[in-house]
């Protein structure tokens, strides 16, 4: 519109130059009648003026739409019909798309992209204390817990909420990018993960940096809105609990210039996870500081031909457990423990991408067996704890576990699988007064069918059925899932 | 301890260093249609890959290892864009630590910046609308003159990659260019007009009172000879694909079997088609052999029309092993009777 302002003057000065009349406007001898006429003249000047800016007025307006409409639609097609044997024009001086029908993305492209994920699922069990209580009694794994903080993220019977995963990631400069995921309950928000990582390190390095997933293994990093079941695998709900191996620390990782694929990554973590490598740090359990957890990895996968895709892992990790316990059931803490724990184990999985559409005929197996060792001590005693004379004896646990899942696209856009699942294979400890306890191995299995209307939305049917060996003996929990999970917002990709 | 680790990692640098300099240029495109492109522009000078195949549909591809191993060598990526490859991309950019082929540099081309594009959404577009792509219809590559504006944009940016192979890629993408006019309207139509001009009358539909001239018709060969039986028929096609290879040989679209992009058909849905078909007299079912056939035949049953399955990339099928067989293979079906 800064055009139709210059053109405003054109009327103008035209007016000004076909009426002389106007200038003698100041002469004092001029008659009533001559007055008149040049008023006249002047309204009869005005509407000229105003005729003429609105005729401009619309012919710009015309203009400018055919431009608009010119360059929205067909910019490539004028190119076209100049020069379509050209071999392409001068090269850009930049290579950000310059597409004229982009310009509605590039508005936005500085935004991150956001999206969320809504995941409801209806549960029912027959356990008479529910599935967390017995997999809170299970000998061997039994919860560390700080006094009477403990939170259960045990499902219940009927309707669930996962968290409202609220996800940003963006590119930060040319030299990072970021991601954050804020998990959202009806009791708060939560930062699951917020996490910084270089693009452009050398030598096929990456470091990263924040609160984010640990690599090792093949689930734990992946968002559980991704998982093939409902729920997170025996072993890593007992080894790991609720959340994962989700922690603050610095990550350096390494693709190897090796003729197959094989990628090294070594994690520092504060080491805050509230199962396998909890802190407390009160009197009289001694202050370490941070890091206080380490974690190693190495994935590697052979170029199998055609739509086949195959990846190991073999994965380590060390670090401090404090442990608070309370013997007696009194609400009060009676006995310390402090030492290390440690787990490794592998993890395989094999993927077959078919060419048929919708994932009709794409087939996933996939597997992966820990096992922990934790080394404690015994620090302090209290009333109600175990005699005083036992303080700096040892605790020592010995625990494994596995599972093994196959998903197959039975039919355009509807998948079946089937999960098996087994932990305590190894089951000792090793108590501070000398006992030495073996418990039993417990075992899961699950069918499960899921249908996805879309790329982002999913229903899902799943059912376990348990045989746990708890301290009270065998106990059977059969467990029915009903998912239904969305995702709104930026197209997620999903890394293999 | 700290030494040897150090060591460790300055072998490890020196050796990617190595590999990355020695040898000839690295291209890996998305699709097979590109990387047909792309090789026959870099010659012997580059070794090229495919992410696709060109028996799956690039929508639904998964991330595996092996495609992060080939972008980790790569000093050229070149995709589809219009968010075609946005589900798997990413991550095997990001998998693969390669600064050379991050997207806004030099070693990554977006070939949708160089083709003509349709079905630019003029209005808001939502997820309720199927599988439908902000930035255009993706299967641009389904436009023989796309081809050629790709095969110009691959050579210019190779040029600016290796400069010294500069003067090769111009002439290899000129000999694909001039191969291409050849295939698409013979030679003999060529020496009486322009290539340019005629791809211009193809693109505003004149081709038709072209060819209405006895002398012109008896010259035109190729492509354009072949399809000129067809022009102006409406035609059904599973997914909405077949647009840009529609618009440049002056053929209709009456619908497609998918109510909405990605969406399976529904009987609802196949009613109304069959009737929207029998409207337009619709004689040609197109589809990609990846597709159920089922809603196709019951189709062609309704409406008296013939099933053509063909494949719509490089590879798809043994018969289409470059881009210009890809066009021999597409119009040999939909003429044979």
């Amino acid at each position: 519109m800064r055009f139709s302002s210059v053109y405003y003057l054109f009327p103008l000065v035209a007016a000004l130059a076909t009426a002389p009349g106007v200038a003698q406007t100041a002469n004092p001898d001029t008659k009533p009648e001559t007055v008149q006429s040049l008023q006249a003249e002047i309204t009869r000047l005005r509407q000229q003026m105003e005729e003429q800016r609105r005729a401009f007025e619309e012919r710009f307006g015309l203009m400018e739409k055919k431009l608009q409409e010119l360059s929205a639609t067909a910019p490539l097609a004028m190119a076209a019909s100049n020069h379509p044997a050209a071999v392409a024009g001068p090269a850009p001086a930049t290579y950000l798309p310059v597409l004229s029908s982009r310009l509605g993305a590039a508005g936005q492209s500085m935004n991150p992209d956001v999206s969320a994920t809504i995941d409801l699922n209806y549960h029912a069990d027959d356990a008479k204390e529910g599935l967390s209580h017995v997999l809170g009694e299970l000998p061997g794994f039994g919860h560390a817990h700080a006094g009477g903080e403990e939170h259960h993220h045990g499902v219940a019977n009927g309707f669930n909420m996962s968290h409202l995963e609220l996800q940003f990631s963006a590119e930060i400069d040319p030299y990072f990018k970021g991601s954050a995921i804020a998990a959202i309950s009806e009791d708060g928000a939560e930062m699951e993960t917020a996490e910084i990582e270089t693009t452009g390190l050398p030598g096929g390095l990456k470091l990263r940096g924040g609160k984010f997933f640990s690599d090792f293994g093949y689930l734990n990093a992946q968002p559980s809105h991704a998982w093939d079941f409902v729920d997170r695998p025996l072993v890593y709900q007992l080894l790991l609990g609720d959340h994962g191996l989700n922690d603050k620390g610095l990550q350096l990782s390494w693709l190897a210039p090796t003729p197959f694929y094989l990628l090294a990554g070594i994690e520092a973590f504060q080491g805050d996870n509230e199962v396998a490598f909890a802190y407390h740090g009160e009197d009289p359990l001694p202050q370490r500081d941070g890091p206080r957890l380490w974690v190693g990895w190495l994935k590697a996968g052979p170029n199998l031909p055609g739509n086949h895709g195959l990846q190991f892992g073999v994965f380590g990790a060390t670090g401090n457990h404090q442990e608070e316990h309370d013997g007696n059931a009194d609400t009060f803490a009676d006995h310390w423990l402090d030492g290390d724990s440690s787990f490794w184990g592998g993890d395989v999985v094999y993927k077959y991408n078919s060419p048929k559409p919708y994932g009709q005929g794409d087939f996933t197996l996939q597997g992966e067996y820990f096992a922990r060792h934790r080394d404690l001590e015994l620090v302090a005693v209290d009333a109600g704890g175990p005699p005083p004379a036992l303080i700096g004896n040892r605790r020592m646990d010995d625990q494994d576990g596995y599972y093994v899942q196959a998903v197959y696209g039975i039919l355009p856009r509807w998948r079946a699988g089937l999960r098996w699942e087994q932990v305590g294979l190894t089951n000792a400890s090793e108590l501070p007064d000398g006992a030495s306890e073996s418990y039993g191995t417990s075992y899961r299995v699950g069918p499960m069918v899921d249908w996805s209307l879309s790329e982002f939305s999913r229903l899902r049917l799943q059912l376990n059925y348990g045989d746990y060996e708890t301290a009270e003996g065998q106990e059977s929990v059969t467990e029915l899932y009903l998912q239904w999970v969305v995702s709104l917002g930026a197209h997620g990709a999903h890394q293999f | 301890m700290k030494h040897t680790i150090l060591q460790i990692l300055l072998v490890a640098l020196t050796a990617t260093g190595l590999t990355a300099t020695a040898g000839t240029l690295k291209i890996v495109t998305t699709t097979s249609d590109l990387a047909a492109i792309a090789k026959a522009v870099a010659g012997d000078q580059a070794e090229v890959h495919s992410i696709c195949s060109g028996k799956e549909d690039p929508h639904m591809l998964q991330a595996k290892p092996s495609y992060i191993l080939q972008a980790r060598d790569a000093d050229l990526w070149i995709r589809l864009g219009l968010e075609l490859e946005v589900g798997w991309e990413p991550p095997i950019l990001d998998g693969s630590r390669n600064a050379r082929i991050r997207e806004g540099t030099r070693g990554h081309l977006d070939a949708a910046e160089s083709a003509l594009i349709l079905d630019i959404p003029t209005v808001k577009v939502t997820r309720a609308m199927g599988d439908v792509h902000p930035q255009g219809n993706p299967h641009y590559w389904l436009d023989p003159l796309n081809g050629r504006r790709i095969a110009g944009a691959i050579a210019e940016r190779l040029a600016e990659i290796a400069p010294d192979g500069a003067a090769t890629f111009r002439a290899n993408a000129a000999a694909f260019q001039r191969a291409l006019d050849e295939r698409m309207f013979g030679a003999a139509l060529l020496k009486t007009v322009p290539a340019d001009r005629l791809w211009d009358m193809t693109e505003d539909g004149s081709i038709a009172a072209f060819l209405a001239d006895s002398a012109n018709r008896d010259n035109a060969a190729g492509w354009l000879a072949a399809m000129q039986p067809l022009r102006d028929q409406k035609i059904v096609t599973y997914h909405r694909s077949w647009i840009y290879f529609a618009h440049r040989f002056g053929l209709g679209i009456a619908g497609e079997i998918e109510p909405k992009p990605g969406v399976p058909p529904t009987a609802a849905h196949l009613r109304e088609l069959a009737e929207t078909a029998r409207q337009q007299k619709v004689q040609i079912i197109l589809q990609e052999p990846f597709y159920s056939r089922k809603a196709a035949a019951r189709l062609a049953g309704e409406v008296n029309a013939r099933v053509v399955v063909v494949a719509n990339s490089v590879g798809g099928q043994p018969e289409a092993t470059d881009f210009l067989t890809l066009f021999d293979l597409i119009v040999k079906c939909l003429t044979d009777r």
